[in-house]
């Protein structure tokens, strides 16, 4: 059996010998290298975690206070790997929008980097998954955020970017102060920060001290759901998901999120604990879902932006998750759905962002015109876009239907009715705003006629994603044993 | 005799101070100060409890040794920000939030 511990000191070894790669490598090499030995390093990490655990000899090893290997937190470790291969390939296909953008002493310079701070983030997300104790999911979501400044602002010359960097820097930090101060209020009603004993110490808290430990909750929540993109927490999300590069934004979309609901998961389940807290965080979850499920999908409707389109369609799937989340102690299918629905989005998101980027490495621009008449300029990349959308409207025969149904399930057991008919009027408003960009695909003219190349690797990538989408969508039980609904 | 009371007042204010510079304030770097007053107010608020909840009559390290980690992270933080807002500078020659709209609806 793999030490589960080292899973994440190999991705950070990863990360350190693509920079090393990156220093030592004459200048005209061609970088795409790198991200092709980060995306096979983290292939290999992909398969230890499915055989990692707790050796019986390493057992005893204080660590383990910090770090649970449990299941749940290998399916999200597993969703952290997989988005990171899959945004590494993306990266390679956006070089010629980035050097368009970087100063640089020769054509090569700041390519590498790129490919390894994804690298550093999934270590993080990897480490989100297994958090059990405040301190780690501290530095492991602050690990996450910082390197994602980096990466949201580094088209240096792009003004778009990097005011997107700016607004990212100053609300995350925001973010990070109110869960710290929420954090030490946590601590000073219950004297721990391991999520274990401060469940075992909350039915104990005095009624006076109540205030307090809603304080500190209510602030940690709020901090962990603006990692989430929850309403009203999602100001940042259009704006910095339209300034960052494609494959930073997918990287944003999938990793962030995911990551964001195990700890949201992990915290609430520790604040259920306490009978004086459990009716205020539900009701404040019921809501909060409610609201971020109304937002994401009008917001959308508007758009004129792919990439905001989506943003605000991230925020709407961050609703679905929150409507599942606020189930999760009204029935026992929560924790599956949640991993099979962030599962399915992966994929999902994953080949939208692909065709997304390079469509606007072949157009320069990623407004939903840039997609007009791409059936005729590139039939595979309309096809691929077709499947990722009708999938994120949650269509039938896709897997991204099935997501929708397995979270809807829960919230049903639970007799949230309110919710539930908020959410299904979301997946209505969802079909119209995905279809905006199908009608731009099949039925606009393109502005320019130029066909669109596609290197082999990318279409290896679409069509596995595309077939994993369609199949899923026929027959859903594999990806449901993995996440475990039996 | 300070109580614990008088120092979780001392960071209430502050964070309260911190949060409203970051609200109120024009300039990036102000709020950026703003925000690092938030965290020192999480820090004074850490140690307060770590002296005034002792374990065998000695303070609680857990809380002192999180304060370290949130000076390290805060101090990353300060490097990787001040670098994005020299190069906003750079781009811009404007620190000013007002003057940061391109993107929007």
């Amino acid at each position: 059996m793999f030490n589960a511990l080292y899973l994440e000191l190999f991705v950070v070894l990863l990360g350190v010998l693509m920079l090393l790669a990156e220093s030592f490598i004459g200048r005209h090499t061609n970088r795409v290298y790198i991200a092709l030995g980060g995306a096979v390093g983290l292939l290999v990490v992909l398969f230890l975690t499915s055989v990692s655990g707790v050796p019986p000899e390493a057992a005893s090893w204080p660590a383990w206070n910090f770090y649970s290997p449990d299941p749940q937190a290998k399916i999200f470790k597993q969703i952290a790997l997989a988005i990171t291969i899959l945004v590494l390939l993306m990266a390679s296909d956006f070089i010629p929008v980035l050097t368009k953008f970087l100063p640089a002493e020769h054509p090569n310079a700041g390519i590498g980097e790129f490919f390894a701070l994804p690298v550093f983030i999934c270590a993080g997300l990897m480490w989100m998954a297994s958090a059990v104790h405040f301190l780690m999911i501290f530095v492991a979501i602050e690990l996450v955020t910082i390197t994602f400044y980096i990466l949201v602002a580094y088209q240096r010359r792009n003004l778009l970017s990097l005011e997107a960097g700016v607004k990212y820097l100053i609300l995350g930090a925001l973010s990070t102060g109110i869960l710290v101060y929420g954090i030490t209020w946590i601590y000073g009603v219950t004297g721990s920060f391991h999520l274990e004993t401060i469940a075992l110490r909350l039915p104990d808290v005095a009624e006076g001290d109540g205030k307090a430990l809603l304080f500190g909750f209510g602030l940690v929540l709020i901090g962990i759901l603006f990692k989430v993109g929850a309403a009203p927490f999602h100001i940042w999300i259009p704006d910095v998901y339209q300034g960052a590069a494609a494959p930073v934004t997918a990287l944003l979309s999938v990793g962030s999120k995911a990551a964001g609901v195990i700890v949201l998961l992990r915290v609430l389940e520790c604040g259920f604990a306490s009978p004086m807290l459990r009716a205020e965080l539900a009701t404040a979850l019921q809501w909060f879902a409610a609201l971020t499920l109304l937002v994401g999908n009008l917001a959308a409707l508007p758009q004129s932006n792919a990439k905001r389109l989506l943003a605000y369609s991230s925020i709407a799937h961050a609703g679905f998750v929150l409507m599942a989340v606020a189930s999760v102690f009204g029935s026992e299918l929560t924790g599956p759905a949640i991993a099979f629905y962030l599962g399915a989005y992966l994929l999902m998101t994953a080949l939208a962002f692909h065709v997304l980027t390079l469509v606007t490495a072949s157009t320069g621009s990623d407004e939903i015109s840039a997609f007009n008449g791409l059936s005729s300029r590139s039939p595979f990349l309309a096809f691929a876009m077709t499947v990722a959308l009708l999938s994120l409207a949650g269509v039938p025969l896709t897997v991204g239907f099935f997501g929708k149904l397995l979270v809807f399930i829960p919230a049903i057991q639970a007799g949230m009715l309110p919710l539930v008919i908020i959410g299904a009027l979301g997946v209505a408003a969802g079909l119209y705003y995905y279809l905006k960009i199908l009608r731009a695909m099949f039925w606009l003219l393109p502005e320019e006629g130029s066909h669109i190349k596609i290197g082999k690797v990318s279409i290896a990538v679409l069509s596995v994603l595309a077939t994993l989408i369609l199949g899923l969508g026929v027959l859903p039980l594999p990806l449901m044993g993995l996440v475990g609904y039996y | 005799m300070l109580t614990l009371g008088h120092y979780l007042l001392a960071s209430g204010a502050l964070f309260s101070i911190g949060l409203a510079g970051v609200l109120l304030r024009r300039n990036v770097l102000v709020v950026f100060m703003g925000l690092e007053l938030m965290l020192n107010a999480a820090n004074l608020s850490l140690v307060a409890f770590a002296r005034f909840n002792p374990l065998n009559g000695l303070p609680d390290f857990d809380a002192q040794s999180f304060v370290f980690f949130v000076i390290t992270v805060a101090a990353a933080e300060v490097a990787v920000g001040l670098a994005i807002i020299v190069a906003l500078f750079r781009a811009r020659r404007s620190v000013r939030v007002d003057d940061i709209h391109n993107l929007k609806f």
